[in-house]
Formats: structure tokens, sequence, C-alpha cells
């Protein structure tokens, strides 16, 4: 009898664990066809009037005068608030993951030595096994220095090429064994301020005017989604304060050396360049194809 | 002696043959002709397109009543003129997310010119302006005003007495117009009909 009632009891514990789990699965999103990229976006949070998904495939990021190609897909996913005079504060990704971290290799490792873009390959390739493996190589992460609640967005701007179209609080996370792991270029307290724009930067010498693009626009389902393709953001009048808690605890000898890796890192000799494909949608069109597909 | 002036009054006559024929083609410039004879004065063209829209790739405007007030005349030979008015009205989209909350032609009037693209007469229209307002809870481009600008040529057919725009059109006449920073296609086939002095009576471009 008592075995039974055991039996019983475990039988019914497990129906409950088991109704729980697909409670839980059928709570996450259930985003089909074209909205699955914002599979992220707070579409749940009814003041979220856009969802925004956007991959940086390409491009580069210049401070000082360390040059790092961007080679890893860099994601920047969430939602934005109503507009106030043309401008959205960014809300969060619902992972988290407002801006995905990409580790990407900085040309030369950690003594910094890059060879001519003439040198024979050869010589290449033996400066980057050398310098660019896993005790000498340095990874670039670009990681957000403020909540995503200081992002905007003017999509105006965006599109029109005109003024700033994304202002993104960022810091650089410079990574290797010796490095230790709070080796930063920007903080929480003094953040990197991009203002990135679709139009023609104005920087102080030596940086010159370069121009950014808003790309070309599609609209999918049924004007529910825009697909901005060749989209580049682009800034070259921002500073960065100087590097930061590198090496340790013996970051009094190695954060100098840093320092005079990366070289003078005040407006006009830095640059973001990135090269985009984004997506926006309504948030309300977001949660209905939610609700549509249970 | 007499060989040279008779050789310079020669050069002379090829020159005022050659003056003769630029001036012929200068004035081949297009005009505006009622019943074969060109416009003196001005005149009002008017009319409603008989089809009419505009694409941004993905969605497409359309207005079921896009008509045009058109002031012509006659300036050194070549016709130009004037749109005055360009009331739109009753425009959807093809989209069941995106209606149109608000559209009109802004910057009025919008300055006009004929031409003659590949033996074709042309209309070009300057300074295009129009400003949509875009609703709908979820379409992306909800509470979003976007802007038409830039100018567009379209082709005269003297037998049908209408122009028609399209790509096709635009691109002969090197002419664009251009939203959301993106070059847009715009699709309008519109009857040419005077309603003032030469009402009823046949217009052509020549």
């Amino acid at each position: 009898m008592q075995k039974n009632r055991k039996r019983v009891v475990g039988t019914a514990l497990l129906v409950v664990a088991l109704f729980a789990l697909g409670l839980a699965a059928s709570a996450q999103a259930k985003l089909v066809g074209n909205y699955t990229k914002f599979a992220q976006c707070p579409y749940t949070n009814l003041e979220v009037k856009k969802c925004i998904y956007s991959t940086t495939n390409s491009g580069e990021v210049v401070l000082g005068s360390k040059k790092v190609p961007i080679e890893k897909p860099v994601v920047l996913q969430g939602g934005t608030l109503q507009p106030v005079e043309g401008v959205a504060k960014f809300v969060a990704a619902a992972n988290g993951i407002t801006l995905s971290k990409a580790p990407q290799n900085v040309p030369g490792g950690i003594l910094g030595i890059v060879p001519e873009a003439s040198s024979p390959a050869l010589v290449k390739a033996l400066i980057k096994f050398f310098l660019e493996n896993s005790l000498t190589g340095v990874n670039s992460t670009l990681e957000l220095a403020k909540p995503a609640s200081e992002i905007t967005l003017s999509e105006t701007n965006l599109i029109g090429e005109e003024g700033t179209a994304l202002k993104l609080p960022v810091k650089v996370h410079l990574e290797n064994p010796f490095l230790g792991k709070n080796c930063y270029v920007g903080s929480s307290t003094s953040p990197i301020i991009w203002p990135l724009i679709t139009g023609e930067t104005n920087p102080p010498a030596p940086n010159t005017k370069i121009k950014g693009k808003s790309g070309e626009l599609e609209f999918l389902e049924e004007g529910r989604i825009a697909e901005i393709k060749e989209n580049v953001l682009v800034e070259n009048a921002w500073s960065a304060p100087k590097a930061s808690g590198c090496g340790g605890i013996i970051s009094f000898l190695v954060t100098p050396i840093i320092n005079s890796q990366l070289g003078t890192t005040t407006a006009g000799h830095n640059t973001a360049i990135l090269n985009n494909t984004i997506f926006t949608a309504s948030g309300a069109a977001v949660r209905k194809n939610n609700e549509e597909n249970p | 002696m007499r060989t040279k002036a008779t050789a310079i009054g020669a050069a002379l006559a090829a020159l005022a043959v050659l003056c003769a024929m630029f001036a012929t083609s200068a004035s081949a410039a297009p005009a505006w002709k009622f019943e074969g004879k060109s416009l003196e004065g001005t005149e009002v063209v008017m009319g409603g397109a008989i089809e009419s829209s505009m694409t941004i790739p993905g969605l497409t405007t359309k207005c079921e009543d896009f008509l045009y007030k058109l002031t012509v005349e006659n300036s050194a030979g070549t016709g130009k003129g004037s749109l005055t008015e360009v009331p739109l009205y009753n425009c959807t989209t093809n989209s069941k997310a995106c209606t149109v909350g608000t559209i009109g032609a802004e910057k009025l009037p919008w300055p006009t010119h004929l031409t003659t693209v590949s033996t074709t007469p042309y209309i070009i229209i300057e300074g295009v302006k129009v400003a949509i307002y875009y609703e709908g809870e979820e379409c992306v481009l909800g509470e979003t005003l976007v802007t038409v600008t830039g100018s567009a040529g379209g082709s005269i057919d003297n037998a049908a007495e209408t122009a028609t725009f399209n790509s096709s059109t635009l691109s002969a006449s090197k002419t664009e117009l251009k939203a959301l920073s993106q070059k847009i296609e715009w699709n309008g086939l519109f009857p040419t009909e005077a309603f003032q002095w030469h009402r009823e009576q046949a217009l052509s471009v020549s």
C-alpha cells in the first residue's frame, strides 16, 4: 500500500514536472519567419515601439596607433522606446546580451609588431604564428560601458545621413594571459562615446573626413520589418581614455607599456567604421507574430 | 586677289549655313501646341492620374485621386510650365499594416519644362516634394514622415495626349525621385487636357 502510494506520488510529480517544462517551453519566443531574429527583443514590454537586430559584419576600430579589423560579427539587439524629438532610447535585449562579445584579433599581438603590407607572405605568416598565438596574441572585445538605456537611436538620422544615428557608450576589453582580466580602454565611469553617423564626419586633425552610408532599404512582411543592407556607421572625432587595469598585480608596470603601444588616443586619432545589416520591426508586429504562433 | 575674295566668300557662306543648321536644331526644343499651332500666352492643363504608384522596395503607395493643375506657356520657343496644384486623395499602401495618414505636395509651384530625349518629347518636373505620413501600429514606418524629393521626367504621347512617368522615363531623362535616401520608383499615366482658352483642342508637344 505504502509502495503504491509512493508510486502514485512519484508519477504525479513527474507529470507536474513535465507540465512545468512544457509551460516553460511555451513561454519562450515563438517567433517565426523573418521575426525569429527578434527573439531577444523585449517585445513583451508594451512600451517597446521597435525591435532592433543589427549585425556588424566587418569594419575597423582604430584606437591610437592600433588598428583592429572587425573579423567576427558583432550583434546589437534589443528594443527602442517611443522617440522623443526623433531620438529613441534603447531597451536591453531580453537575454541581457544587448551587444554581443566578439573578440577581435589585434594584429601584431602583445608586441605590436605588424609586418609591412608589402612583406612576403612567409614573413607575414611567421609573424602571425609567433606574435598572434594563444600566449602572445591579443584580443580586443567591444563591450557596453553603460546600461543599454544609455544607447540612443535616431532612425531619421540613420536613413537621412544627417546627425547622430546611433550613440553607443563602449569600452574595449584587451585580453591576453599577461594582461589579466581587467585590461580596459574606457569604463562605466569614463566610457568611450561613439556618436555614429551615416553622413560625413568632421574630425580634428590628423584624422580627415570620412563618410558613412545609410544603405539599401527594403520592406519585408508587408511593411512590418525594414531591412537595411550595406549600412555604414562611422565616426572619427571621438576620444578614448588611457588603458587601465592591465597586468593584474603588476598593472603599474604593464599598463604604461600598453598605453605607450596605443599612443595618443585623443580626438582625431581614433576611428570607428562599422559595416552593418540592420533589421527593425514594429514592436506590435513582433508581439502579434508571437501571439499567432503558440 | 579675286580668288582670295571668292574663297573668303565661300567660307563665310559655309559658316552661315552651319550657323543656320545650329539655329534650326536649337529651335527644335519642344513647345506646347494646340491644334498644331504654338501656344501664345498661357494655358491651364489639368487632369487626374489614370494610374499612379510610388514604390520603395517592398512598400507601394497608391493614390486613387492624383490630380494636377499645370500652367503652361512657351518661352523663347520652348515649352515651360508651373505645377501649381497637386491634390492627392484616397491614398493607400499594398500593406495591411501601413496606412497613409496624411499626404501632401509641398513647396509648390514646381517648375516644369519640355525637352526632347531621343526624338521623344518629355516633360521634366523639378523641385518635387511630397510628404507622406504613414500610420499603423504594426507598420515599421508608423508615425514616420517620409518625404519624396527630386525631379521626374515623363514622356509625352501626342496621339494619346498623355504623359507617362516610370523608371525608364526617369532614367532616360536623367531625373530621380528619392525617399528615405533611396531611389524610388514612380509609375504614373496622366492625361493632358487644356481647361482654359484651348478647351477640347488637341494638345501636342513638338
